[in-house]
């Protein structure tokens, strides 16, 4: 049973994005594949160089490039959403790849839920 | 600086239906300080030309937006986050 997570809200400004990654990590951990999809204001997750120490924050980029090792199958990320807010191969962190986030791509998964 | 009529702050992010409300009513003489998810405005860029715009810069580095250029927006700490929201006559918390 295949997973996929969407993240659709802007880090930092509530929780549901964090507890989504940590969904995908717990079903990964137990050998269910799950991957995460960040569309809508959700792709400025994937920016690099954030430091979130000046709000008390940890920053999300360890936690993602640490993904593949947890077992996360794939990131991705909506190319439209990423060219709205700026996004492209070298303000991306790596390991994100651009798809279109649409009924296709929601194809290939069993199940899809979004964060919050 | 010259005084501001009405402080507009605005920490919803640009897909939120209440930050396009905002940007609609920010009018010339005032200000708009983007603040938690309202910083992302400096990365999609579509801002008010004329207000006077400010955005808090521990949010900005939090979301890797630091290095951009501050064209469009002045950056500001928490303490004249406080002196803006003091010196204005009105603010409005979106």
């Amino acid at each position: 049973m295949s997973t996929l997570i969407m993240i659709d809200q802007p880090p930092y400004g509530a929780w549901t994005g964090r507890e989504a990654l940590d969904m995908a990590f717990s079903l990964a951990a137990f050998d269910q594949p799950a991957s995460l999809l960040f569309t809508g204001a959700g792709v400025n997750w994937l920016r690099q160089a954030q430091e979130a120490g000046g709000i008390g924050q940890k920053s999300v980029e360890k936690n993602l490039s640490a993904a593949p090792i947890f077992g996360i199958e794939a990131i991705m990320a909506d190319r439209s959403a990423c060219s709205t807010y700026g996004l492209d191969e070298n303000s991306l962190i790596e390991g994100v790849t651009l798809v279109d986030a649409d009924a296709a791509l929601l194809t290939n998964y069993d199940h899809t839920a979004f964060a919050g | 600086m010259t005084a501001i009529k009405t402080l507009h702050i605005l920490n919803k992010s640009p897909d939120n239906p209440r930050a396009a409300k905002c940007l609609e009513m920010v009018s010339e003489e005032d200000g708009l300080l983007l603040i938690g998810g309202g910083v992302l405005f400096l990365a999609t860029g579509n801002l008010p030309g004329a207000a006077k715009v400010f955005a808090l810069s521990p949010d900005v580095d939090a979301r890797g937006l630091g290095k951009l250029k501050w064209s469009s927006a002045s950056a500001v700490d928490f303490a004249e986050m406080v002196q803006l929201s003091l010196q204005a006559q009105r603010v409005v918390s979106w």
